[in-house]
């Protein structure tokens, strides 16, 4: 008999990333995973094939990334919270069946682990999936991404990407990277319900109750369409419906951007770096901010454009060679703010690089 | 706000650098305080020099790797230069007495600069299977970054299905963290 709650009350744990995403899908009441072997989200799959028959959810391993992306699609067609986990050369063959997701707008979960690109890389870290997991694939994009920074976001992320998949009916992204996979640090995992977070339930996509065009409209699911005003209309429509909850679902964390001269901004685990030097420069009276988009995709357009009307420089610190700065560029078009790069691909920063471009830079 | 303790640990795959790190950062976690660990888990797996970034403090530590260590740890030849980078004016650097040609490569611009006889306690007196555990013990008494006890326990809570059936091992283990303190006092 499965236990139906894997995690009672409040609990401060201390592992890896990895563990924590596969507790936190069992939290979000995910019913089956599906995956195919690529470090460094490896372990994702190893804890959730020994937690999940403990709470009566499943696991299939397919053969490829590809099978895994569209089996993730199958199971949410039959209503089943579904998700998948892959990095680096998985994540791009991935990108067929998430484009998909967009069109038919089928809530999949995905959890990247980025490691080094191009090609495979590294099996370590970086940043570089950030172009492909928010705009990869044939389409517009049409995805919500969270990049998270700490292993308590990990949880936390991960539990509410189910539910915005399933509120909003975009494929949902936790976009990590290596160093959060296989690092351990402490967190506080928790029944959501405890927290007053209300799980979205899943629901199926064919054969529901009463009959199609009278008791409800028909499912009508389309990936293919034979005239370009077909289309155009349907995703004319997608459009609006994403423009219109994106200010909703875009996050962000600000610190000292009031009175700055140079606000720092990094997405993901950089972040933790980023707000370090920035904590560190200002007890050195240096007038430095710091700015975190949480999401990626949608962007927290508004308060980009107000930080960025406020500020004179952006110095943006990321492990890619200017993949965020590209999306912060696009959402602050038209501010004169200058964009300064601390671009390191594939490589780790720390909290004494910033610092020491910062004070480059203001001199 | 204290900063945390960052340390260091380097060796060749096998001699359990990345098992130190870990008993350290469970046992730091068990006591309270804040932790986070994490390997250098590239090519290092498949015949490198293995490397572990630790940090322990008060307060939520913040970016995983950094600069500069406190403490560095260079347990093989390949493991001194590796770790040159981590060195810096104010870092304690600890090295085998028994790598041979050693001293060639030493960081000279490190603030302290120990050698312990680890391995060959480890082959003369005890066993090469606890090395790292004398490590371990090397580590708690030049860090404090956790207790005596809190080290034991948490190799308790990791190695007890062998302790439970193999006594003696329990106070091997033990030993080795009690004998790598002691190598600290004798260093100076």
């Amino acid at each position: 008999m499965p236990k139906d709650k894997p995690i009672e009350g409040e609990k401060r744990v201390f592992m890896t990333g990895n563990e924590v995403v596969a507790w936190a899908a069992l939290a979000a009441d995910a019913d089956i995973m599906f995956g195919y072997p690529i470090t460094p989200q490896n372990e994702i799959m190893h804890y959730w094939t020994r937690l999940a028959p403990k709470f009566g959810r499943d696991f299939l391993q397919t053969e490829d990334e590809l099978s895994a992306g569209f089996t993730t699609l199958g199971g949410v067609l039959a209503g089943r919270k579904a998700f998948t986990a892959t990095a680096g050369p998985g994540n791009t063959l991935m990108q067929e069946p998430m484009s998909m997701a967009e069109a038919m707008r089928l809530p999949m979960v995905a959890i990247i682990t980025q490691r080094g690109g191009p090609s495979t890389g590294t099996v370590i870290y970086s940043q570089q999936e950030v172009t492909m997991t928010t705009l990869g694939g044939n389409g517009e994009g049409m995805r919500i991404v969270y990049s998270t920074a700490t292993h308590q976001e990990l949880f936390d992320y991960t539990i509410k990407a189910f539910n915005a998949a399933w509120k909003y009916r975009f494929p949902t992204f936790v976009l990590g990277d290596g160093y959060q996979s296989k690092m351990r640090e402490s967190l506080t995992i928790y029944d959501p319900a405890e927290r007053g977070i209300a799980i979205v339930p899943p629901e199926p996509y064919f054969g529901k109750p009463g009959v199609p065009g009278v008791d409800r409209p028909p499912s009508q699911l389309r990936n293919t369409y034979n005239m370009e005003e077909e289309l155009y209309e349907v995703v004319e429509h997608y459009l609006e419906d994403y423009a219109k909850v994106a200010p909703e679902v875009a996050e962000y964390h600000a610190h000292y951007v009031d009175d700055a001269d140079l606000v720092v901004v990094a997405h993901g685990v950089v972040a933790r770096a980023a707000l370090m030097a920035v904590k560190e420069l200002r007890e050195d009276g240096y007038k430095v901010g710091y700015f975190r988009p949480v999401t990626l995709r949608p962007l927290p357009e508004k308060e980009l454009r107000e930080v960025a009307g406020r500020t004179k420089k952006f110095l943006v610190a990321e492990s890619a060679n200017g993949q965020l700065a590209r999306l912060l560029k696009e959402g602050a078009y038209g501010c004169t703010t200058e964009m300064l790069p601390l671009f390191r691909p594939g490589m780790g920063i720390t909290p004494e690089e910033v610092i020491a471009e910062a004070k480059k830079i203001l001199g | 706000m204290a900063k945390p303790v960052k340390i260091i640990l380097a060796g060749e795959g096998g001699q359990g650098v990345q098992s130190v790190a870990e008993i350290l950062a469970e046992a730091a976690n068990e006591e309270g305080k804040e932790a986070l660990y994490i390997p250098n888990f590239g090519v290092e797996q498949r015949g490198g020099v293995s490397v572990a970034f630790l940090q322990v403090g008060d307060e939520h530590i913040g970016a995983p790797k950094f600069q500069t260590g406190d403490v560095v740890v260079a347990l093989s030849r390949r493991a001194i230069p590796r770790t040159r980078q981590y060195v810096g004016k104010d870092t304690i650097f600890l090295y085998d007495a028994n790598i041979e040609g050693a001293e060639q490569e030493l960081p000279r611009h490190a603030k302290k600069i120990l050698a312990i006889p680890a391995i060959s306690l480890a082959k003369n007196e005890l066993h090469p299977r606890v090395f790292n555990v004398i490590i371990l013990g090397v580590i708690v008494k030049l860090t404090g970054v956790v207790s005596e006890e809190g080290a034991k326990k948490a190799l308790e809570s990791r190695l007890k299905y062998k302790f439970d059936k193999e006594p003696a091992l329990r106070e091997l283990n033990y030993k080795a963290i009690e004998r790598g303190m002691g190598l600290v006092a004798d260093a100076g």
